[in-house]
């Protein structure tokens, strides 16, 4: 990790949150306008108070969120993009008050939105300038791949393997963002309830997944809902490889894509990695990758041979 | 888990899934709440046929290991006690030699008793 940019970063990230904590004026009415349709007068009013704190408990945890993340990724390659997203987050939320604010304190018996929409892309646009101060990440030294050893299958015998994840801190998180959406969304009446349906979504699908190898392949179901996440057929797999997997390599927790990868990350820790035959990896979180990993090739074996 | 039955071997394929569960259990592969593979899809990946599985996942069941209920499946039970299910197989496996030997159930409870210090 390059320090001095990392914490250049976090600083930034933290300076539209002191914004928005210093900005607050006496002079703003107990209600203020918080919502507008497109350029018109507004049409929606909250607690001032209400939703200062809303849009600064926003702030604070987008700043918490990027600490965190320098803490735990060290020199990992999707730093940056986090600490990005941090900035993204944290300036468009700074962007939002002092854009409703300053119309409030302009106009205080017909406040307009209009050109102050822009502190809004401003803040979101801080997103692009915390990565750019944070920096490229260094390419992350792998440790050599654990080879695998094929399992001893007789030509007589059929073998299955399946196992159940379950992701309980997964979970406690996206519980955690489901409320703090449904608070801000309350407080702050900002139209974003639609974006509750993410977490919960998300915990539907990732609360329990079932991987299963067998002749079939790789695959993967959501469990609580049944529906198939993934199937790798042994044909597609040109090789597998366990890891010890670092989220932030490939793109965070849950189920992530980035150009040419694909990964379902519970945690950090041990893991299966499969190289397709179009090229593309595929990787999962496994207390023990390596018995599918010795089923998988000795099946590829016996269907080959 | 892993679960592997061989076609070519004198033992029923339904006595080596049920024991590919127990082992399972034993080896704390399963654990209490842990749901076994769908019954129709097990039988397919292992190329059997649907009753065998379901045969030995009732054998399993009258051992108070799992439950079945319909819609959910095969479900470990909570009290799936690894410990004892430990006992259970070495008295099957002292049981089985002792038949291979000719003895009868007196004689056998007799030797179990000696066993004790």
């Amino acid at each position: 990790m390059n320090r001095p940019r990392t914490l250049a970063a976090i600083v930034l990230i933290w300076l539209p949150v002191v914004i928005t904590a210093v900005t607050w004026s006496d002079r703003l009415p107990d209600r203020m306008a918080t919502h507008w349709s497109g350029s018109g007068p507004a049409d929606g009013f909250s607690s001032s108070r209400g939703f200062w704190l809303a849009m600064l408990i926003v702030g604070v945890v987008a700043g918490l969120a990027g600490i965190a993340a320098a803490l735990r990724a060290g020199g990992a390659s999707g730093l940056r993009y986090l600490l990005g997203t941090a900035g993204a987050l944290a300036g468009s939320f700074a962007g939002l008050w002092v854009s409703t604010a300053t119309a409030t304190l302009d106009n205080p018996a017909d406040p307009r939105l209009g050109w102050r929409l822009l502190y809004f892309v401003a803040g979101l646009a801080w997103g692009a300038v915390v990565a750019l101060a944070a920096g490229p990440s260094p390419v992350a030294a792998q440790p050599p791949a654990e080879a695998v050893t094929p399992l001893d299958l007789g030509p007589t015998e059929r073998a299955a393997w399946s196992t159940t994840l379950r992701a309980p801190l997964l979970l406690a998180v996206l519980g955690a963002s489901a409320v703090l959406v449904a608070v801000v969304a309350y407080l702050g009446r900002a139209p974003i309830w639609p974006v509750l349906a993410v977490p919960l979504v998300a915990g539907l699908v990732l609360g329990r997944i079932r991987v299963t190898a067998d002749r079939r392949g790789l695959r993967l179901i959501a469990g609580l809902v049944r529906i198939p996440l993934k199937t790798i057929p042994l044909t597609e797999i040109a090789g597998l490889e366990i890891a010890r997997i670092e989220p932030l390599e490939w793109g965070g927790w849950g189920y992530r894509v980035t150009p040419g990868r694909s990964a379902l990350v519970l945690r950090r820790g041990p893991g299966l990695v499969v190289h397709q035959t179009n090229g593309r990896r595929f990787a999962i979180t496994l207390d023990d990758p390596r018995t599918p990993a010795a089923l998988l090739t000795a099946l590829q074996a016996r269907a080959q041979g | 888990m892993l679960f592997r039955v061989d076609v070519a071997a004198a033992e029923p394929l339904a006595d080596q899934i049920a024991a590919q569960v127990r082992g399972g259990i034993l080896r704390g592969e399963l654990t209490p709440g842990d749901r076994l593979p769908a019954a129709r899809e097990l039988a397919d990946v292992l190329d059997v046929n649907l009753h065998t599985v379901l045969r030995a996942y009732a054998k399993v069941r009258d051992e108070d290991l799992i439950e079945l209920r319909r819609g959910r499946g095969a479900v470990v039970r909570g009290d799936a006690d690894a410990a004892r299910l430990r006992l259970v197989e070495l008295a099957r496996q002292f049981v089985g030699e002792a038949r291979r030997q000719g003895l009868g159930d007196a004689e056998m409870l007799a030797i179990v008793r000696e066993a004790r210090p």
